[in-house]
């Protein structure tokens, strides 16, 4: 795939890793008690929305209250799946020995397994990032987005079918799931019985969901389960399209860069960074935002150091981008308008055959000129002494 | 009930996904924090000085402490720097008293010890576990009790003999204490009033540092038993204080029935070992291959690396950190033992990697 980054050689890989190690490095030597406290309050919040939101939506008999519920109980979901349990599956929090925020005992509010989807996003998208063929992320095994993908007929159907999974987004991730531990059994081994199995656990998961959504809630409501019903499924689909938008942004956009597996064979740590940085975007904002987003909104910083607690994305960002000036790298950002319009150019643009896809997706910019940077550390945390001194052991 | 087979099947496990305890805990702890329905919590009602490094914090418990007999020790869990941690320590009160106490004496390089003595104050939360230990009394009390403690080691006896006290003992009870110097010793203004109070106590203080007129002083040897412990033949023994002491008591005192009782701090029952080269430790549930020395506990050797699977007492008690292992061998820290290469559950903080790992982690 065309790039817009300067072609590095070995040592600038190197080099450039190396930045991106240290930096790294030196975020994580501060972790600790603010950590804590902010998926502490994200937990809390999380709690609080469900039960208001779940409240109004039951005690409401104006459409005001339905309304303000519903959202509080889309709120809610979008916590529970983004800031909450995408980073807690991702061991971000381990270090807490916390049940409430451990990667082998979290299970969040969605049908998607918590178990599934730590094989298949975890280890297969985040080590295989962007690689054809190996990243079931890409695409979701029926979008095309670039050329080295073998246009077909039924991809004329792709904005429409996007549309479809963006709405039903939680099933499409569910159903996703156990189809690539399948997939990625080896061929021996793939019975009927393994695929039931993975099956299975999708299965209960969507039982439980549904027992929740729409049994057990409305049932609580008597006579007026229609209202439940109507406001669980409002705030299930809005939580499917938030959550589509955003992870869409990751890593579909216009100048989000596709690999080969040919192309990963033998990678070092350096070129693993360099290639989630090319395959992944962010997107800006305020603080609010990227807190809705889970701090997808730094996608980039989130696939280079996937375990490091989310928020520190906001400090690292800054100083990752100067690192990738200096090297002559795209950092590929922009307004969540920018970026989600890219994503749809793309998807519309090669649900046609190549030689109109190339057309409208129009040629690239050349490639950045690398820019001399003061090496100045661009922000500064503090911790009290207090916490300093404390070393774990 | 063909619509929902697995609600239907396992209808337990259906409730517990709905989180009815986490819900609980979390607004029970929104209304105080020592509220829950599944952990036991404790609220500092006062600190005490007891000697210049140790204190002792009398704690109010919630509803699910279910109580403990003299001599048991119990988990207390703090927060550090954003991370839950837990350490054992005995029980120095009463099972009457109104409250519980713990006493904690600050070691060198101990993260819970210290940062109780320094940080923990009045209003504070503990989380506490139950309470266990074999270091009681037996339901038939001896005509003669020797006890041996070593600084911290004197807690459990502490309690011990308050029991003694409110059980109206009528035997022969001699209290060896060997602390480092007379403003080291801890409990004893209770020890004095003891004393005033009951006839069958006397108490020995031995100091190891600094020697003090009208009191003996240095180590545990046979010539000290001797002088302090004139019955020493028929005497039950309870020995609590550090290991070299528990080793020397042990060996001094062949052939009595000893309980004893030592508190280590993680880490220090491992016996050295350097190794050369590397095993490989494969998680199967994070997918991530890790190179481990095998010189330390498991646990150890992974959070260096950044992986933080749950533990809690990090020395073999509460196995919180139970996991899988599917193959390779590993040796159990606490008896020296090397398991077999096949499946089974292990403890990862008293676990050394001897072979090449596969975790379900
Ligand atoms: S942490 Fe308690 S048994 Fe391992």
């Amino acid at each position: 795939m065309r790039t817009i980054s300067k072609k590095l050689n070995k040592e600038e890989i190197e080099a450039f890793g190396k930045e991106v190690d240290s930096l790294r490095e030196e975020v994580m030597a501060k972790v600790g008690k603010e950590d804590a406290d902010h998926i502490r309050f994200i937990y809390k919040t999380y709690r609080y929305t469900e039960v208001l939101g779940r409240g109004l939506i039951h005690f409401s008999f104006e459409p005001i209250s339905f309304i303000a519920g519903t959202l509080l109980l889309s709120i809610s979901k979008i916590i529970n799946n983004m800031e909450l349990g995408h980073n807690v599956l991702h061991g971000q929090y381990d270090w807490m020995n916390d049940p409430r925020f451990n990667s082998r005992t979290f299970e969040w509010d969605i049908v998607c397994n918590a178990h599934q989807w730590k094989f298949y996003h975890n280890y297969m998208h985040h080590t295989y990032t962007n690689v054809l063929n190996k990243d079931h992320d890409y695409g979701y095994n029926f979008t095309r987005l670039t050329e080295a993908q073998k246009w077909k007929p039924v991809h004329l159907t792709q904005p429409f079918t996007n549309m479809f999974l963006a709405m039903n987004f939680q099933w499409g991730i569910g159903a996703h799931g156990y189809r690539v531990e399948y997939l990625e059994t080896p061929k021996k081994l793939r019975k009927k019985k393994t695929l039931k199995d993975y099956k299975a656990l999708f299965f209960k998961k969507i039982e439980l969901q549904l027992l929740k959504d729409y049994i057990l809630f409305p049932a609580l409501a008597g006579l007026n389960f229609p209202k439940v019903i109507l406001g669980n499924m409002l705030a299930n689909l809005i939580r499917n399209l938030w959550t589509y938008a955003v992870i869409f942004c990751g890593h579909f956009t216009e100048n989000a860069e596709s690999f080969t597996t040919d192309e990963i064979v033998g990678e070092t740590k350096a070129q693993w960074y360099l290639r989630q940085l090319k395959g992944s975007s962010n997107l800006d904002g305020n603080n609010l935002f990227y807190t809705m987003t889970g701090h997808l909104s730094h996608q980039i910083e989130h696939h280079m150091f996937p375990d490091m607690p989310a928020k520190r994305y906001r400090e690292v960002a800054p100083r990752l981008k100067e690192i990738c000036a200096k090297y002559g790298q795209h950092y590929n950002t922009g307004s969540f308008v920018k970026q989600f319009a890219s994503v749809w150019k793309r998807i519309i643009a090669y649900s046609f055959p190549d030689h109109i896809a190339t057309k409208v997706m129009g040629k690239r910019k050349k490639y950045l000129e690398p820019t001399v940077v003061l090496n100045q550390p661009s922000f500064q945390v503090s911790l009290s002494t207090e916490e300093k001194a404390v070393t774990l052991t | 009930m063909k619509t929902f087979p697995f609600i239907y099947n396992e209808p337990r496990e259906f409730l517990s996904f709905l989180q009815p305890k986490e819900w609980a805990n979390f607004f029970l702890g929104e209304l105080n924090p020592r509220f829950s329905v599944t952990a036991t919590k404790a609220k500092v009602i006062e600190v005490k000085e007891e000697t210049s490094d140790t204190k002792t914090f009398v704690l109010k418990p919630n509803w699910l402490w279910k109580g403990f007999v003299s001599g048991q020790h119990v988990p207390v869990t703090v927060e550090i720097a954003g991370r839950r941690v837990t350490r054992f320590y005995s029980l120095s009160s009463h099972p009457n008293d109104r409250y519980l106490q713990i006493t904690v004496k600050r070691q060198k390089g101990g993260l819970v010890s210290n940062f109780l003595n320094q940080n923990i104050k009045k209003g504070d939360i503990l989380e506490l576990g139950e309470a266990s230990g074999e270091f009681v009394l037996p339901k038939d009390l001896p005509k003669e009790l020797l006890f041996l403690a070593g600084g911290s080691g004197i807690t459990p006896i502490h309690s011990i003999l308050k029991d003694l006290q409110t059980l109206n003992y009528n035997g022969k009870v001699t209290l060896l204490y060997f602390v480092r110097s007379f403003e080291d010793i801890i409990f004893k203004s209770s020890f004095d009033l003891m004393q005033k109070n009951v006839s069958w106590l006397t108490v020995h203080y031995v100091f190891s540092d600094t020697p003090k007129e009208g009191y003996a002083s240095g180590f545990l040897t046979k010539e000290i038993l001797e002088k302090y412990v004139p019955n020493l033949k028929s005497s039950s023994v309870y020995v609590c204080g550090p290991s070299p002491m528990q080793t020397k008591a042990l060996s001094l005192l062949e052939g009595l029935p000893i309980k004893s009782e030592l508190f280590l701090l993680p880490g220090q029952n491992v016996t050295k070992v350097k190794k050369e080269g590397t095993v490989d430790v494969f998680l199967t549930l994070s997918h991530k291959t890790i190179q481990v020395k095998g010189e330390r506990s498991l646990l150890e050797e992974l959070e260096e690396q950044g992986i933080y699977p749950q533990s809690g007492c990090r020395m073999g008690i509460c196995h919180t950190c139970v996991c899988k292992k599917q193959t390779g061998s590993i040796t159990d820290l606490s008896n020296g033992e090397t398991s077999q290469l096949g499946e089974e559950n292990i403890q990862i903080c008293v676990s050394r990697a001897e072979s090449n790992l596969e975790l379900e982690l």
